[in-house]
């Protein structure tokens, strides 16, 4: 419990320096509300994608989902050759977008069943897995689209979603928060919750114990595919085209936020609520070094170095040892030979 | 617990104060802020961009040129990056897209904001003011030709390369060779149209295919940028440096030792800083409100007498004259 809120709290002050210090660098346009709207909503892709890996990584054994993004963009041209087949962006907008809209999440759950399937029945390890499916998603958008963008179009209720405000929030960051706060009440109030942390735990034990877990796995990745499908939807909604390639970086950066967020990769602990903060602390970063104008390798070194902070004080006392004279409990901090485990 | 949220608090502010450190430039917000987003940055091409914009920041001080681009090749990244600098309230963009059809949104907010939207090298982006290319597709492929056509003495065997027969721009310089070497009617094309996919080692079995088929060729046009140092280093490598034309894209830097051979007659290019220079120039009469008119002088070396079109969208196309060929003798003078 202690480990928890102190990541929770870590999270949560990081987010408040980055606004301070963007405050200071901009000179205040960094706190307007634009642009709070403009960074709210590039959180939703990345944000989601991030959700579906934790979910991965808590069912242990490895887990892990590398085609979130892949899927993401397949579920997205899939749907956008599909559904212009046979219905016109511009004659038919509520039809166009709510067939659109469906057919990225079912494909995304089609996609997502298929990993959980692979991993739950043949025994594949996840990581050779989901990469296997990753680039087969990814082949396959290749193949449906020609290798070029496909245009979605923006039909009104979709391109509401790209771009539109709902009591002055991007509506697809009002859809990944809603999101997210479901998945974190499935976690915390269902059986299936308890389950998916207990078998991340120790895999032996729940097999033993019963636990469905076949099940445990396809519901994981299949969540985890769904998610994508959802980010796909939202990329199409705010870009009007998609493409196979697009977002090729948001693998690591999923990752790399699950991993900020204090997801154990041995699985068996992850809370969403952390997911979302540490998605919004990288969101924060970039911009802030964007309207530093600054080279977006130093956004690379900066990322890292968050990282490595949060790995550091996961595992250490570090925030004791960094300040051995000020700590007003002298026996937590000052030994720097043995840096006392933080729980 | 409330001795380890302090320290965290203290940890998070070293973290806070290591960025602010990194992040310490600050802007000077009077001026109007033109900034150029390329498709990546770090790379040779874009570097030598960002020299242009350098310099056109120096001779025009009444506004801020900076540069950016993302650290991968990435469409989704270029996009955050473009979105942030609306956010910020940049005055002008000027993009050099990796995939428009990706940014076409963001760019059309942009405009709905009332900033200034400048792009290069595409010609389809429908959400933009301007789209400022290099030069005519059509007269660079002829005078690529041209140049074939005056090394081979107007006669014998040809044959050309593009990067991927999906490559529009490509196809659009081959065309116009093709148009151009009819008017000698000894020139005979062999198999055209052989794709490199911009790989020099792909390119280079392609032509010793292509020399051991027709030993008598005697002419090659290329198009993507590694055709000249693939189709270069076969002929090199089969002793016919001098005796076979080769005339294609490439840059001078990694063309220097085939020149020098004799391998690469001739290379065709555009400057990336002038392009730069140019894109932040036409930014900057749209910002004033003035109107960019045919024949128009830019005040950047190679867009001295613009053609003005009707682009893609709502926007213009202007496109310039900025195309160089450099040979042995010349290349030197754009070493980048």
């Amino acid at each position: 419990m202690h480990k928890t809120s102190e990541q929770l709290i870590m999270l949560v002050v990081i987010n408040v320096a980055l606004l301070v210090v963007g405050a200071v660098i901009s000179g205040g346009t960094f706190l307007s509300l634009f642009n709070f709207q403009s960074m709210a909503s590039q959180v939703p892709e990345i944000g989601l994608l991030a959700i579906g890996v934790m979910l991965a990584m808590c069912a242990g054994n490895g887990g892990i989902d590398l085609s979130g993004i892949a899927l993401a963009n397949l579920s997205g041209v899939l749907s956008a050759v599909i559904v212009s087949s046979f219905l016109s962006a511009t004659d038919n907008e509520t039809a166009f977008s709510l067939t659109f809209m469906a057919m990225t999440v079912g494909i995304g759950l089609v996609g997502g069943v298929i990993n959980g399937l692979l991993i739950s029945k043949l025994n594949i390890t996840p990581i050779l897995c989901t990469l296997g499916t990753q680039m087969a998603f990814m082949g396959l958008a290749v193949v449906v689209s020609g290798g070029k963008a496909v245009t979605v179009g923006s039909p009104d209720l979709l391109s509401r979603i790209g771009n539109d405000m709902l009591l002055g929030l991007p509506i697809g960051f009002l859809i990944f928060a809603v999101i997210a706060a479901v998945i974190a009440a499935v976690l915390k109030f269902t059986p299936y919750g308890l389950w998916l942390m207990l078998m991340g735990t120790n895999p032996k034990a729940a097999v033993y114990a019963g636990f469905p877990r076949t099940g445990i796995l396809v519901a994981t990745y299949a969540i985890s595919g769904t998610l994508s499908g959802l980010a796909g939807m939202i990329i199409a909604a705010r870009n009007v085209n998609v493409k196979y390639d697009y977002g090729s970086s948001y693998l690591l950066i999923a990752i790399l936020v699950v991993v900020m967020a204090g997801v154990k990769p041995e699985g068996g602990y992850g809370r969403v609520i952390c997911v979302v903060l540490s998605a919004i602390a990288l969101q924060l970063m970039s911009s802030l070094l964007n309207f530093g104008g600054l080279s977006n390798f130093v956004r690379d070194f900066a990322w890292g170095l968050l990282l490595l902070t949060f790995l550091a004080v996961g595992r250490y006392d570090v925030a004791g040892f960094l300040v051995p004279f000020k700590g007003q409990h002298k026996s937590s901090g000052p030994s720097p030979q043995a840096p006392k485990p933080s729980n | 617990m409330k001795t380890a949220s302090k320290h965290i608090l203290i940890a998070a502010a070293t973290v806070a104060a290591l960025m602010a450190g990194t992040a310490g430039t600050l802007m000077a917000q009077q001026k109007p802020v033109i900034a150029t987003v390329v498709k990546i940055s770090g790379i040779p091409w874009f570097d030598r961009m960002n020299t242009g914009v350098v310099a056109y920041q120096k001779a025009n001080p009444d506004v801020v040129a900076t540069q950016s681009g993302p650290a991968t090749a990435d469409a989704a990244q270029q996009l955050q990056i473009i979105q942030d600098l609306v956010a910020k309230g940049v005055n002008a963009l000027a993009v050099v897209p990796m995939d428009p059809a990706v940014i076409e949104g963001t760019l059309k907010r942009a405009m709905d904001r009332g900033i200034v939207v400048v792009t290069h090298e595409a010609d389809n982006q429908k959400n933009t003011q301007a789209d400022v290319e290099a030069f005519d597709n059509a007269d660079y492929g002829t005078a690529l030709n041209a140049r074939l056509a005056e090394c081979m003495g107007n006669k014998g065997k040809w044959t050309t390369f593009v990067g991927s027969l999906g490559s529009r721009t490509h196809l659009q310089w081959v065309g116009a060779g093709e148009a151009n070497a009819k008017k000698h009617p000894d020139m005979q094309l062999v198999d055209p149209n052989n794709e490199s996919f911009d790989d020099a080692n792909a390119t280079y079995e392609k032509a010793k295919e292509i020399l051991r088929k027709h030993p008598d060729i005697k002419g090659f046009q290329t198009s993507a940028g590694n055709d000249v140092l693939g189709v270069g280093r076969a002929i090199d490598e089969a002793g016919l440096s001098g005796k076979i034309c080769l005339v294609g894209t490439g840059l001078p830097n990694p063309s220097a030792d085939l020149l020098e051979s004799g391998a690469i007659t001739a290379i065709g290019f555009w400057d990336p800083q002038k392009a730069g220079m140019a894109m932040n120039a036409v930014a900057k009469l749209l910002l004033e409100k003035k109107p960019v008119t045919d024949g128009m002088d830019l005040g950047v070396e190679g867009y001295s007498k613009v053609t003005v079109k009707k682009g893609a969208g709502e926007g213009m196309l202007i496109v310039g004259n900025g195309m160089v060929l450099a040979d042995k003798a010349t290349y030197k003078q754009h070493m980048f």
